[in-house]
């Protein structure tokens, strides 16, 4: 692909492009340069007013990265361990069970019947009012003994013969990936109160790690599916087909034959979850308290803690921005072999 | 081609359960509590008042404000991410001299944690020790109020948003560019067809269905907006910048009004479909012309 663009374009109207661009750049790589530096500086540095170029303007020092390791604003060590443990788990765990649910939506066919999905919603509804009111069960209590019978019901009704449209892997895609559309703050509020009510029974989730991960991956998961769904759309069929003839079981194809010639998109949903959960605020702020707390909740703390000391504060975004940065770089790369063109068509 | 084998539900369902489980789930729960009266907060026993929740909210001036917040930083700031995104990637796609070093700078704000963006941004524009105001100094010009005043805290807001989701723009134009074909430009040449006439005959048309997914992406996620100006002003001075994920917050995790936050959720919900739903009508004799 050439660049159609610039040649048809006069040299001044190239010119002007060109500093657009550049300027643009400028915009993006400025807030970035400003926290590095400032992250650097002493009280002094920043009380009297803007600087900028460090020996020159102002003189370098490591202190404000020495007070948060010690812990004097915050314990930012353990948090960084909650952030990396969390992250890396549940972008692990959702990027293998999404992966394998794409590739049954790539290579297998589905039909729910859109009665069936109604009648599960009903049940689960129906059901939960009924265990709540009539038995006097408690709410968590009610709505883990609908949830299952929901389903079973839900399953068996698939198999009759209901009326109306039936459903086929697209629309099962397309119900994975609506569940991004939901505004975040429906589900973190209710499973705000369904987890302490449910730590009321004795299995804490709010501020645990379970609880925590769990959330993540569900909210990974339509992404995941959505990316994988087009890396698995582009391993060569004849591949499959070929051991297929040679009764290799669909398990050992998808283990042995598609995960390891899609490592590299698995590898870039990999990245991505691992940064939408590295960054995500609102679920932690609803589910975690001093535990389990995550980064973007400490970072977020430090602004109103104690007013104006930039030097810290700096230090702490940097310590939440900068192993995203050594990711942008590593997606950078893998980007310019044509990684996302798939996942856009 | 498409096979069958038991040993699918295997591969399936893992995925299914959990999103069953985390996301339909709170939804019959907080649906449910919506019609009800219910706070923690002095606590009241739960008192079945239907549509109440609802009818109050409608009343209520501070809801619409939030709606209009939310609305006016999501169609701003994703229209100028848009223009700006397709822009840049027209750019880097014609290859602009040093394009290869721009990629790496260019995509590094989407993904750093919006707390901490918004975090530097309250740096850059403070009043008296920030770089913005030193620079309006410098040119002679007045210092601007620029978190502290209603009308400019919002374009505080929209700044950053536009600073932070202007790459994923480019990333997703910049891949759609590349899918053009190339004997539709020689043809045009051919023809004598200016830079111009290229860009609304042919590249703009046929990266319409792209942009129309890339907008939605990004309107829906604007709608979802807290954690910038959670940070940034707290939805500050006033209500002047709270939104409507913020102002669920305040209501359900301060004051702990779960009727009533439940409904709101529910409302918001509701909000999102109909802009979704309407954005999609009204696109889609467009988007099926072209094929």
């Amino acid at each position: 692909m050439s660049g159609h663009g610039l040649t048809g374009l006069s040299p001044w109207s190239r010119r002007l492009v060109t500093v657009g661009v550049l300027a643009w750049c400028l915009i993006t790589v400025f807030p970035l340069y400003w926290v590095v530096v400032t992250a650097f500086k002493t009280p002094p540095g920043v009380v009297g007013g803007p600087t900028y170029l460090p020996f020159i303007d102002f003189t370098p020092t490591l202190q404000p990265f020495i007070d948060l390791y010690q812990g004097i604003r915050g314990e930012f060590f353990r948090t960084f361990l909650n952030s990396t443990i969390v992250g890396l788990s549940a972008a692990a765990i959702a990027t293998a069970i999404g992966a394998m649910a794409a590739y049954a939506l790539v290579r297998f066919e589905f039909k729910v019947r859109l009665g069936a999905g109604l009648v599960f919603f009903l049940l689960a509804l129906g059901g939960y009012l009924f265990f709540n009111t009539t038995f006097g069960f408690t709410r968590p209590q009610a709505l883990l003994l609908a949830f299952p019978i929901a389903l079973i019901a839900a399953v068996v009704a698939n198999r009759l013969p209901l009326p109306g449209p039936i459903l086929g892997n697209e629309d099962i895609l397309f119900w994975f990936v609506s569940q991004r559309m939901f505004p975040p703050i429906v589900t973190a509020f209710a499973l705000y109160l369904l987890y302490s009510e449910i730590g009321r029974l004795g299995f804490q989730l709010i501020d645990s790690f379970v609880g925590l991960t769990l959330c993540y991956v569900a909210f990974s998961l339509p992404i995941v599916v959505w990316l994988m769904r087009d890396f698995f759309e582009a391993v060569p069929i004849e591949v499959e087909e070929a051991a297929m003839v040679d009764n290799v079981p669909s398990w050992r194809i998808f283990f042995g034959i598609v995960v390891p010639m899609s490592m590299n998109g698995l590898l870039a949903t990999f990245m991505i979850t691992l940064a939408f959960v590295w960054n995500e605020f609102l679920f932690a702020l609803f589910l975690t308290n001093s535990r389990w707390q995550t980064l973007p909740i400490l970072v977020a703390g430090q602004n109103s803690q104690r007013g104006d000391e930039w030097w810290a504060i700096s230090a702490a975004a940097l310590v939440a921005i900068v192993p995203m940065m050594i990711m942008a770089g590593l997606l950078s790369r893998m980007m310019r072999s044509g990684l996302l063109l798939g996942a856009i068509k | 081609m498409m096979r069958n084998d038991p040993i699918k539900h295997v591969f399936i369902w893992p995925a299914v359960l959990v999103v069953l489980a985390i996301s339909i789930f709170p939804l019959i729960y907080s649906l449910t509590t919506s019609f009800l009266s219910y706070r923690l907060i002095p606590p009241i026993p739960p008192r079945v008042v239907w549509l109440g929740n609802y009818a109050t909210l409608l009343q209520e001036p501070r809801f619409w404000n939030a709606i209009f917040t939310t609305t006016l930083i999501a169609f701003i700031a994703v229209g100028l991410q848009y223009a700006i995104g397709f822009g840049v990637a027209l750019a880097l796609n014609a290859r602009v001299p040093g394009e290869r070093l721009f990629r790496v700078a260019l995509l590094l704000p989407m993904l750093l944690a919006p707390v901490a963006v918004a975090l530097v941004a309250r740096m850059m524009f403070n009043p008296t020790m920030g770089p913005l105001n030193q620079l309006l100094s410098k040119f002679g010009l007045v210092n601007l109020p620029f978190l502290t005043n209603g009308h400019w805290a919002l374009a505080c807001i929209i700044a950053v948003e536009v600073w932070q989701w202007t790459p994923f723009v480019i990333l997703m134009m910049l891949a759609g560019l590349q899918t053009l074909p190339e004997d539709v430009y020689e043809a045009a040449e051919l023809e004598n067809a200016s830079a111009w006439q290229q860009f609304w005959g042919i590249t703009f048309p046929m990266l319409l269905p792209i942009s129309a997914a890339i907008v939605f992406i990004r309107l829906i996620e604007s709608y979802k907006i807290m954690d910038t100006v959670f940070v940034m002003t707290g939805g500050g001075p006033g209500v002047d910048t709270e939104t409507l994920t913020l102002f669920a917050y305040q209501e359900g995790f301060k004051k702990f009004n779960l009727g009533y936050t439940s409904a709101l959720s529910f409302l918001f919900l509701i909000a999102i479909t109909i802009i979704g739903v309407t954005y999609l009508a009204l696109l889609r004799p467009h988007l099926e012309k072209r094929r």
